[in-house]
């Protein structure tokens, strides 16, 4: 039963409180703004996954948030494909470019990792803002059908956010499963010490092209929602500036803490949003904000070590058994 | 037929020789030493058997099979854990995951078993806590089970290292210099330890730079110098080879 509170808690919040008080408010903007922090929340998770869990710094994360975008918009425009095709199909064709580029550069160390995506990234972008004849180039791919997914019809913003919360937990899920098991601790493993992880049994190339495919198939999901929720895409939502918000999002919530991955994006999402009475100062103020947080909470706002602990004791995760007289380990 | 055989292993980086022409066999429940003073290749022939250097020419074989060229991992999981001489835990995580590490590498684990909750994959992490656990009472860390590894006190740190290899369940534990940065007392805490593992029927290779462990607790010593094997004989023996007193004398004390 304890197992089961916490779980229960969150499905609650997500699909019934929030969606109530944000009929009752009845605003399509405050709907838009909690479609936007869903769809960075998913973001901020896959790169958990990776750069928190695993501790490959990646610089290039919105190219597949972006690939994933343009692969739903280019096949619901052209091929007419509908919205529950395009959402698995652009979590595939990103997953497909991030096992690509995995292939090559998981053998490099750690500084020559980051600065690989981060090259990748931006000849991602610019393939995007170039190839006119494909992405439309500067112009952006426009009149992207909103979310009705075989025949249901999500495009109210009710009806949007249902379906983005649902997929959010899902991506939760599917993070949770991977980071909070022995398979995690297989990935913390190589952040800690990949050499020594090697030694021990672990296929260390094997398990970072593994947990790479993953990430970017969630942040092509992400991508997908975000072209079908606005309706169109733009090379430059998908800048290595985006990869840098996801980043920040990450680490001031908390690397390796997946509580930690959503913390950030919300705020990260929302702070600048609450703060548009002060004008265009609240992105100073954001700037402050952050640079407090690190200075302060290295760990970041829900460090690892709490997160792991609060997913053992409240959510069931740990494994019960000898003569431990705390939850350790994985069930 | 030896569980370990090293057979005409040679090593060299550019010109220089670190393990030249080395064989030598460990049957299946010996306590083996493998001393020699700095530099005399004993880290790099260490590597050899453990896959992370190639060997320039020669042939490792564990159990009959060929494993020269095998990735460290592959070694692992054929049945060689290992420990490293500066210690590398994983410091961010617990004493427990740490070790769990190790059952993990031995048991094997894939993403999609993990993402749907498989039958398998629940068995698998029961068998994986079961091991992590014993291998942690096997050394008395399991009321540190909690901690972070970060938190360990020093000398338990190599405890830890020692849990984490049994829960790869080797059938030959490689420890590379395990006395280092140990005080007496511990170092005859450890060689206690050691003796106890090999009493369960462990076969062990100890590399150390420090004698006293080895003559103390190993039933025979293989003596590297300058990338050679100047000696393969009981402590007794070695002891009073000329040519390991020299190879002794020249660089530093016998310790």
């Amino acid at each position: 039963m304890r197992g089961a509170l916490a779980p229960l808690a969150v499905a609650a919040a997500l699909f019934a409180i929030l969606p109530m008080g944000l009929s009752m408010a009845g605003s399509g903007y405050l709907f838009r703004l909690a479609d936007v922090t869903l769809i960075f929340c998913i973001l901020s998770l896959s790169m958990q996954l990776i750069t928190g869990v695993a501790g490959l710094l990646t610089l290039g994360h919105a190219a597949f948030y972006g690939i994933g975008a343009y692969a739903a918009a280019i096949l619901s425009t052209r091929l007419g494909f509908d919205a529950g095709l395009t959402i698995p199909a652009a979590g595939l064709v990103s997953a497909l470019f991030g096992v690509l580029i995995a292939l090559p550069t998981m053998r490099l160390v750690s500084i020559y990792f980051a600065v690989a995506t981060l090259g990748l990234g931006e000849m991602i972008y610019v393939t995007l803002l170039n190839w006119v004849s494909f992405t439309r180039g500067p112009l952006g791919i426009g009149d992207i059908p909103p979310l009705r997914p075989f025949g249901f019809d999500l495009s109210s913003p009710l009806g949007s956010y249902f379906l983005l919360a649902a997929l959010a937990a899902l991506c939760l899920l599917v993070v949770h499963r991977i980071a909070h098991s022995y398979y995690g601790n297989a990935l913390r493993a190589l952040r800690e010490d990949d050499q020594c992880a090697d030694a021990m049994g672990l296929p260390v190339v094997r398990l970072k092209i593994e947990v790479f495919a993953i990430a970017t198939f969630l942040a092509g999901i992400a991508g997908a929602l975000w072209a079908h929720t606005t309706g169109y895409v733009n090379p430059a939502d998908f800048r290595f500036a985006e990869s840098i918000l996801i980043l920040a999002m990450v680490v001031v919530g908390g690397l390796g803490s997946i509580p930690g991955a959503i913390v950030g994006a919300a705020l990260l999402i929302l702070l600048p949003e609450a703060l548009r009475a002060i004008g265009e100062v609240r992105i100073l103020a954001v700037g402050l904000i952050m640079f407090l947080c690190i200075l302060f909470l290295p760990k970041g706002l829900f460090g690892e070590v709490a997160a792991l602990d609060l997913v053992r004791r409240q959510f069931g995760a740990a494994w019960r058994g000898g003569s431990a007289a705390r939850p350790l380990g994985w069930r | 037929m030896p569980l370990l055989e090293i057979d005409h292993v040679t090593r060299r980086f550019g010109g220089l020789v670190a393990v030249d022409d080395v064989s030598g066999a460990i049957a299946e429940g010996e306590l083996v030493g493998l001393i020699g003073p700095n530099g005399a290749g004993k880290t790099t022939l260490f590597n050899v058997i453990c896959g992370f250097t190639p060997p320039s020419s020669g042939e490792v074989r564990f159990a009959g099979e060929l494993i020269t060229g095998l990735k460290p991992w592959r070694i692992c999981r054929r049945g060689i854990g290992r420990t490293f001489q500066n210690l590398r835990i994983f410091p961010n995580m617990t004493v427990f995951d740490n070790v769990s590490v190790g059952a993990v590498g031995r048991l094997g684990i894939g993403p999609v078993e993990t993402l749907l909750r498989t039958r398998a994959a629940r068995d698998r992490a029961r068998d994986v806590s079961a091991r992590t656990w014993q291998a942690l009472e096997r050394t008395e860390l399991a009321p540190y089970a909690h901690l972070l590894a970060a938190d360990l006190p020093y000398g338990r740190r190599k405890y830890l290292e020692i849990a984490r290899a049994l829960a790869t369940s080797p059938r030959l534990l490689v420890l590379d210099e395990p006395a280092a940065g140990l005080n007496d007392t511990e170092t005859a805490e450890l060689a206690r330890f050691i003796r106890t593992l090999h009493a369960e029927g462990l076969t062990i290779l100890l590399v150390e730079h420090d004698m006293s462990l080895v003559m103390g607790i190993c039933q025979r010593v293989m003596v590297l110098a300058s990338g050679r094997k100047i000696a393969d004989a009981p402590p007794a023996v070695v002891q009073q080879d000329p040519i390991v007193l020299e190879a002794y004398l020249g660089t530093e004390e016998p310790a």
